[in-house]
């Protein structure tokens, strides 16, 4: 009966409760009720009056790995033996006996933990902080990569652009910094723009400038030497800035251009994000030469109550073909995407519809998810993304900031802060008509090395398998689920609304989920980070998926964000339940279904680190078993350097 | 050790004085209008209108600008804090004392020379999600220090930074 609770953090020992579980469940609510109770009425007498806040760190999630490590008690482990067979696990369901030992209540980070949260294969720059991405390109032989960055500290602030340089995206080195806050336009930051490739191959970037009096002006660049593959030097226009916030648009609601575009009358298009009280929109502006601009009437979309739009992407896809489309193309069998960056959460939307060149304006498909109000690109820490047309190899590839979740004390500890994803190609999914496809760039499995793989595990509900991988904090993981189609069938249906925030995250247990993987666990799984499918059946006998990550157990340090991510993945007639995950270190990017529903989150373990990080297998469905087969590749490292100055 | 308390708590109810509402009259009638609006915005209405309103700023301020003076009174206060641990630093014999005053002299530095900088810097540029994260921050630290105390000698101040902090949160959010 222990195993039907496999995941809650307290003990569980046979002794302790009566048999039944219902019984069990509810004095463990109380248990946990009551020290929660506890828990937060210590905290209030300690430093609140209850005037609790929307911003604070702590939540129910935090409170119960506190109150947990009251009732820690000597772990019971059975060892973990040899993979049976080569390369295949145990198929034995090791029982899950997560529970939390004796903490202290204040966590120190040492610089071993720190240090390990660094990544291996994802770009950073050597120190300090970076966001946004800016104006990615392919130019004679080099992807490059700009981004936002504070050569000064590991905190936002004094943004200026920094530059990288690849033969195939994955492995980077880094160059001198392209632009600086050194001219009045652009005095109190360099920030966010877009590259724009001409026929003639030369390349201009717009970006926006951030004025002595802090306007939000655009300014025009361009390469000092268009026979420099590097791009190393960079020259801003006499005459910046090229455009200033119209009139009814206030002075800091004016940024992040876009990638141009052409019309069919030959001329330049870009749209910019702005608001109006709390409708986001987007900006039109035509140009034939990138210095004078005509302001279209109008706005290419706007979405009420969203706020404003920061970093707006505008690209078309094809509806029948994989391959990715130049800005500009238009016409038959495409749609196009409006991407959009919301201030107020953080998180990036977008929407699939149809352009109207004429009147410089898009229509979403589906109005009900439209572009702040739908879909996202990622359900974790993602934002700021930003897509470019890679002509080298024909496809759209997808840049995108993943932040940090710990506090900015440990940011500064380490010296630095922020990642960016693997780029991601993406493609519109033709089989739901509805959704965008993301998948990591085929050259990041260049950095696979050793492959485990594993067939046709059966995982029990309430169960446990781990995965003999050997080092699992450079991961690259593809595995399928079958779950038994009698207990599918059989399953009662309800009424009751999933939602992966609303669930106790991996801890929930219903009839079909949730089930996956647990990446970066210890092996008394004290830390695990759970990414897992969530079956619903509705009273319809209709079958819900979703795809979350749970990172409210990824650490027992308290100071860090405590989230269960996620959202629906539609699974089409025919189609296994898969997902790829890619676990570097502190950062985990999850894609379910061929990346129709994708999460990033960032977790900083303190004991699941090095060479006690884990990974498992695990069933919290109540009734149903699942069959997993896997393959796993050990990653190795992207060497991330600087440039080479002899060869500059 | 108990003299220390006790004169720490003297110094805290010292400091609370500077924040306890001056008599000072706000000239705008429709600045005061704004203070009230804003904070009512806020988690903490009274310590918004107090801390707002004893700065004669506020009668000319508009939402950023009083955000600017919000984490200014917190960078204020934050600054005594850091005094007071070092103070209590000095004296202090219990190892345990010790090591947590230490770790909140490293999270008060945060919020002083990077949260509350940044959010000032994110509001003066216009950009102020990234303020609104730096001081959520700031109230994150606080609490954090509060928590790596036993018995915490200095509950007073880590609330008030945190309370203030989380106020100045709450209005950079109105500028988003």
């Amino acid at each position: 009966m222990a195993d039907t609770n496999p995941f809650l953090p307290v003990s569980t020992s046979d002794e302790s409760f009566p048999t039944q579980r219902r019984p069990i469940k509810q004095q463990l609510l109380i248990i946990f009720g009551l020290l929660s109770v506890g828990l937060f009425a210590a905290f209030l007498l300690g430093s609140s009056n209850g005037s609790d806040n929307a911003y604070l760190q702590e939540n129910e999630h935090g409170s119960l790995d506190m109150s947990t490590s009251a009732s820690g008690k000597p772990e019971i482990l059975r060892p973990l033996t040899p993979a049976a067979a080569a390369g295949v696990s145990e198929k034995k369901n090791m029982r899950f006996a997560a529970k939390l030992g004796a903490e202290s209540v204040a966590f120190p980070w040492n610089n071993s933990m720190l240090s390990w949260q660094r990544t291996a294969f994802h770009f950073q720059p050597e120190k300090n902080w970076m966001n946004d991405p800016n104006g990615p390109l392919f130019y004679k032989g080099w992807y490059h990569f700009f981004y936002q960055y504070n050569p000064n500290a590991a905190v936002w602030g004094d943004i200026v652009w920094g530059h990288a340089v690849s033969r195939d995206m994955i492995h980077w080195l880094h160059l001198p910094l392209a632009m600086v806050a050194d001219q009045w336009y652009d005095e109190n930051g360099v920030w966010t723009g877009s590259a724009t490739i001409l026929p003639d191959g030369k390349i201009v970037m717009l970006y926006t400038g951030s004025t002595k009096e802090a306007v939000q002006v655009q300014n025009l660049a361009y390469p000092a030497d268009h026979n420099d593959p590097l791009l190393i030097k960079w020259v801003k226009y006499s005459g910046n800035p090229v455009l200033v916030p119209p009139p009814g648009i206030d002075d800091k609601d004016f940024r992040d251009p876009t990638t141009a575009w052409l019309t069919s009358e030959g001329k330049w298009r870009i749209t910019i994000g702005s608001k109006i009280n709390k409708t986001g929109i987007a900006l039109v502006y035509d140009t034939t030469d990138f210095i004078n601009y005509e302001k279209i009437d109008g706005w290419l979309h706007a979405v009420p109550n969203t706020g404003m739009w920061e970093c707006v992407d505008f690209f078309p896809v094809s509806k029948t073909e994989g391959n990715g489309l130049d800005t500009s193309v238009n016409g038959p069998g495409i749609k196009h995407v409006v991407k959009a960056s919301m201030d107020d959460d953080r998180h990036d939307y977008y929407a699939i519809g149809t352009y109207y060149e004429k009147n410089a304006t898009w229509v979403p498909d589906h109005p009900e998810i439209d572009v702040g109000i739908g879909l996202r690109y990622d359900y974790g820490i993602y934002y700021a993304a930003k897509t470019f047309y890679d002509q080298n190899k024909s496809r759209r590839v997808l840049w995108g900031w993943i932040g940090e979740s710990d506090s900015e004390a440990a940011d500064v500890q380490k010296g630095w802060a922020s990642v960016q994803s693997i780029p991601r190609t993406i493609a519109f999914d033709y089989k739901t008509g509805t959704h965008l496809l993301q998948w990591p760039v085929k050259e990041i499995e260049s950095l696979r090395l050793t492959s485990n793989e594993f067939n046709q595990v059966t995982v029990l509900p309430g169960s446990v398998v781990p995965l003999e991988v050997g080092s699992a904090t450079q991961l690259d993981i593809m595995a399928e689920f079958e779950v038994d189609k009698d207990a599918l069938e059989k399953a009662t249906g309800s009424n009751a609304t999933f939602s992966c925030q609303t669930s106790n995250g991996a801890s929930e247990h219903g009839a079909l989920g949730p089930f996956g993987l647990l990446v970066l666990a210890d092996m008394r799984l004290r830390e695990q980070t759970p990414v897992y499918f969530y079956i619903a059946k509705g009273s319809d006998g209709n079958l819900n998926t979703f795809f979350c990550n749970d990172i409210t157990r990824s650490s027992v340090a308290y100071d860090v964000e405590k989230h269960i991510y996620g959202s629906s993945v539609p699974v089409l007639k025919d189609e296994k339940l898969s997902v790829r995950i890619l676990v570097d270190h502190s950062i985990v990017e999850s894609f379910a279904q061929g990346g129709r529903t994708v999460i990033t989150s960032r977790v900083y373990p303190t004991e699941a680190i090095y060479g006690a990080a884990k990974l498992f297998l695990f069933n919290n469905a109540t009734d149903v078993s699942v069959t997993a087969s896997l393959k796993i590749w050990e990653m190795n490292s992207a060497f991330i350097r600087p440039f080479p100055t002899d060869e500059m | 050790m108990k003299n220390n308390i006790i004169s720490f708590v003297l110094l805290q109810i010292a400091f609370s004085f500077t924040f306890l509402p001056e008599t000072h009259q706000l000239s705008s009638s429709t600045n005061l209008n704004l203070v009230e609006t804003t904070c009512k915005k806020t988690p903490f209405y009274n310590l918004c209108l107090s801390t707002l309103q004893s700065d004669p700023r506020s009668s000319k301020a508009d939402v950023a600008g009083l955000a600017h003076i919000g984490a200014d009174k917190v960078k204020a206060r934050a600054t005594a804090t850091l005094r007071q641990i070092t103070v209590l630093l000095k004296g202090a014999k219990d190892p345990k004392l010790k090591t947590a005053l230490t770790e909140c002299l490293d999270l008060y530095n945060t919020i002083i020379k990077y949260d509350i900088p940044v959010a000032i810097d994110a509001v003066v540029k216009g950009n102020p999600k990234f303020g609104v994260e730096s001081a959520a921050d700031a109230a994150n630290e606080a609490n954090d220090c509060e928590r790596r105390f036993i018995k915490s000698p200095i509950s007073g101040s880590n609330k008030a930074v945190h309370d203030l902090s989380s106020m100045v949160a709450s209005i950079v959010q109105l500028l988003l």
